[in-house]
């Protein structure tokens, strides 16, 4: 009796599994992605929707429970009009905030430099990597260093360098004329340390994803130019780059994803104050001055606008020939 | 197709059926691995600083002989060091419901927002009324203030202890230069802003290897608007929000003053400390005593140079005075302490509690937490707290000043270690603390005073220019609650 139950059960439960191996390849592969698809769902998609909705609330910082009455889109109004309540402004179209104490313009040009100059350098890191010459092992190796740096140790180098205490390159950029006595505690001067830090460390990340797509590049397509004459930049202007976009963009794109969420860095050399990101809003609102509501209206303007960049991306992505999409 | 790609049918030795059945096995005993954990004692738990934790034995042993039952075991738990961090892991605590820990140790400088919340347990509703009285007689009272509800006046929290800076200064340096701190009583009699400044210009200048008159914290941080600005703005007369009984509220309905000449005069003045009287915005009658880098400094950046024997005078709070004694490089009988200096008297300053040494007061408070099990045993052994052999136990063991100025003052100098020698100067200075104007709405103007001094300081902005902005980001901030 208890074997044929057993039986029994042993077939109900052979049922699905016998149902899963008749799937086709694509209908197994979309089943196995769907675990992954819930769980980012609990994961990502929850806590952006839970975000935006605490953003509909007034702060409370005079109760235990930091979100108060329902107001709508207030709070967006008060970021988008340089009328927020938080030592930074999100944005000031009136301009009396200067443009780097405003965290838009301050996370737009950071990305937009950063991601230029990591790019460009990066490219010209693969180039030479990608030629045969001796000791290019050790290159490489030399190249990748300061990407295996962890951030707040990288965030101190830089630091330590600009300190009045121990620094030496204050002084050296004084002279040349580029920074005051004080780059950690004035705006422009600062900026331009973190960036540096950043595309310092960063563009060998660049310089690998870019090397990677070079030398997936047929050689004999080379071989084919030079025979019919084609000079050093026609072979790089139609061969390298056209071939190279796709890679290209895709590292671009995580790229300014993570320099659109930069703090880390900015936390540990010359600060939010003086260096505001969108994400140093975030963080002041919500650890400082317990303005809860507003911090999610920031976390939540921030995610659509690295969700406009991704975009442009993907149109990006879409229209070059060896496009993903 | 490339050539390297083959079905996958083909290369793969592992059936969907088996793939399926270890993910998911794999899933369930990853999920077991994650709960447990948990458990607890029944010991009344405190979060305080790491030295407490060191002393414990100690501290509870004077706690029981105080009074304290000994069915009632205390335990005292390391938390965060860093001020800031420390809060937001109590905020998480109480956000959550946490019965643990039982007894919180807060900063002076955030309890407030937390008995405005109703997050606290009333002490005045819980505690004995001998212990209350004791509490309100005899504690520092700008303490007391910190701890107390701005409205009700109801007592949430029991100061631990007290902190309020001196200026550090080197004995050896200033009597080479012809001074005399013993005959004219630096310890105890605080000099003016103008004979400090030209004294530690004149010993700068005297000695050419010092790379310092005088170090501070200006950097644009929680410091300088708590604190270092504050207390040098109260003794040039000034005040964030006109007579220091305004300084827990009414929020919204009380004046801001801060775009007055005493506050104009405070920047600079400190802007010719760095720059020079002839510099812009500086103050004429004031020399230079240091330079810009003090523009980025905290703490432990402007105490690093005066215990590396590189600078003459040094504004700090009191832990510096057991480093300096370890680690100066000078001999411990050519280091001394003295009050703040002051620019006009209490009876010349236009605001009641300000004018004449002022020194910020700082400290720490020890609360209960409303979701803790064990609620009567708490108070009990706060209660325990509030006594003089305990306070001095602390103050031999961990170093941190009593909170009652009489206990301070009879201290035994031998028992408390290199503060000892300074009790006459931290008498004085505990008798001169203006508290820092904690309300619900100060985690929002802090940062925006520090922002705005700065910006003076640097000289980015007049100091008429900077001060008229912050009174009106002050005053908007204000009328948003």
């Amino acid at each position: 009796m208890s074997t044929d139950t057993d039986r029994t059960n042993a077939s109900l439960l052979a049922r699905p599994l016998n149902w899963l191996e008749t799937r086709s390849d694509a209908a197994f592969a979309y089943l196995l992605l769907g675990p992954a698809f819930l769980l980012l769902a609990v994961v990502a998609f929850y806590p952006l929707i839970q975000t935006f909705r605490f953003s509909l609330r007034a702060d409370a910082i005079l109760s235990a429970d930091p979100f108060g009455a329902f107001i709508g889109f207030d709070h967006y109004v008060d970021l988008l009009t340089g009328d927020a309540l938080l030592p930074q402004q999100f944005l000031d179209p009136s301009f009396q905030t200067p443009v780097l104490q405003q965290a838009l313009f301050v996370t737009l040009a950071f990305a937009i430099l950063s991601v230029l100059l990591e790019t460009a350098i990066g490219f010209g890191q693969a180039l030479i990597l990608d030629q045969d010459f001796y000791g290019r092992r050790w290159v490489r190796v030399a190249i990748i260093i300061p990407y295996a740096i962890p951030i707040v140790i990288q965030a101190m180098i830089f630091y330590l360098m600009f300190s009045t205490r121990v620094g030496f390159a204050t002084e050296f950029m004084q002279s040349i004329g580029v920074f005051g006595s004080n780059p950690l505690s004035t705006t422009t001067d600062s900026f331009l340390i973190v960036l540096v830090a950043d595309v310092w460390k960063t563009s060998a990340f660049m310089a690998l994803l870019i090397l990677a797509g070079l030398q997936s590049i047929d050689r004999q397509l080379y071989d084919v130019a030079k025979v019919t004459g084609a000079s050093p930049w026609q072979r790089f202007k139609y061969i390298t780059l056209p071939l190279i976009s796709g890679p290209l963009l895709v590292a671009m794109l995580f790229r300014t994803m993570d320099a659109m969420r930069i703090y880390g860095l900015i936390d540990a050399t010359a600060g939010c104050q003086t260096v505001p990101s969108m994400t140093c809003l975030v963080v002041t609102a919500f650890n400082e001055s317990r303005r809860w509501a507003s911090a999610s209206a920031v976390a939540f303007l921030t995610a659509v606008v690295i969700s406009v960049i991704v975009v442009l991306y993907l149109v990006g992505l879409r229209d070059s020939e060896s496009g993903m999409t | 197709m490339n050539r390297y790609q083959v079905s996958s049918e083909s290369v793969s030795g592992v059936s969907r059926r088996r793939f399926v059945k270890t993910a998911g096995a794999a899933g369930v005993a990853l999920t077991l691995a994650g709960c447990g954990g948990g458990g607890g004692d029944d010991s009344v738990t405190i979060t305080a600083d790491q030295p407490y934790k060191d002393a414990q034995d100690e501290v509870v042993s004077a706690l029981h002989d105080a009074g304290l039952s000994d069915d009632i075991d205390v335990t005292i738990q390391a938390g965060d060091f860093e001020s800031g961090s420390r809060r937001e892991q109590f905020v998480s605590t109480l956000d959550a419901g946490r019965s643990d820990p039982d007894i919180f140790m807060m900063d002076s400088g955030w309890t407030i927002p937390f008995i405005v919340r109703d997050q606290l347990v009333n002490l005045s509703e819980e505690m004995s009324q001998e212990t209350l009285d004791y509490v309100s007689n005899d504690y520092l009272d700008a303490a007391v203030q910190t701890a107390s509800h701005p409205d009700s006046g109801d007592l949430y929290g029991l100061p631990l202890f007290p902190d309020y800076p001196v200026m550090h200064y080197r004995k050896d340096l200033v009597e080479e230069a012809g001074y005399d701190p013993e005959g004219e009583n630096w310890a105890t009699e605080p000099m003016t802003w103008q004979r400090f400044s030209e004294i530690a210009a004149d010993v700068w200048d005297q000695n050419d290897n010092i790379d310092y008159g005088f170090t501070t914290q200006a950097d644009s941080y929680v410091g300088l608007s708590c604190c270092t600005f504050s207390e040098t703005m109260t003794s040039w007369g000034g005040a964030y929000f006109g007579d220091h009984e305004n300084l827990f509220g009414p929020i919204g309905d009380r004046p801001i003053t801060v775009n007055e000449q005493p506050v104009h005069d405070t920047i600079r003045m400190m802007r010719s400390f760095m720059n020079g009287p002839d510099a812009n915005n500086a103050h004429p009658d004031y020399p230079q005593i240091t330079n810009t880098d003090i523009l980025e400094w905290t703490e432990e950046d402007a105490r690093a140079p005066f215990t590396n024997g590189n600078a003459v005078f040094h504004r700090n709070w009191p832990y510096a005075i057991p480093i300096n004694f370890n680690d100066g490089e000078f001999d411990d009988a050519d280091y001394s302490v003295m009050p703040l200096p002051y620019a006009v008297s209490e009876d010349e300053a236009s605001y009641e509690g300000a004018g004449g040494s002022s020194h910020a007061l700082g400290g720490w408070h020890l609360t209960i937490n409303p979701n803790s099990d064990r609620t009567d045993d708490a108070v009990k052994v706060l209660e325990s707290f509030a006594n003089e052999n305990v306070m001095n136990t602390i103050f031999e063991e961990v170093g941190n000043p009593p909170p009652v100025p009489e206990v301070l003052e009879n201290a035994n100098p031998d028992n408390v270690g290199p503060i000892g020698n300074f009790l006459d100067t931290m008498a004085v200075a505990a008798r001169n603390t203006v508290p820092r104007p904690v309300t619900a709405i100060w985690p929002d103007q802090s940062p925006v005073v520090a922002e705005e001094v700065h910006n003076a300081y640097l000289g980015d902005k007049s100091p008429s220019t900077a001060m008229s902005d912050l009174e009106g980001r002050l005053e908007e901030l204000e009328q948003s609650v």
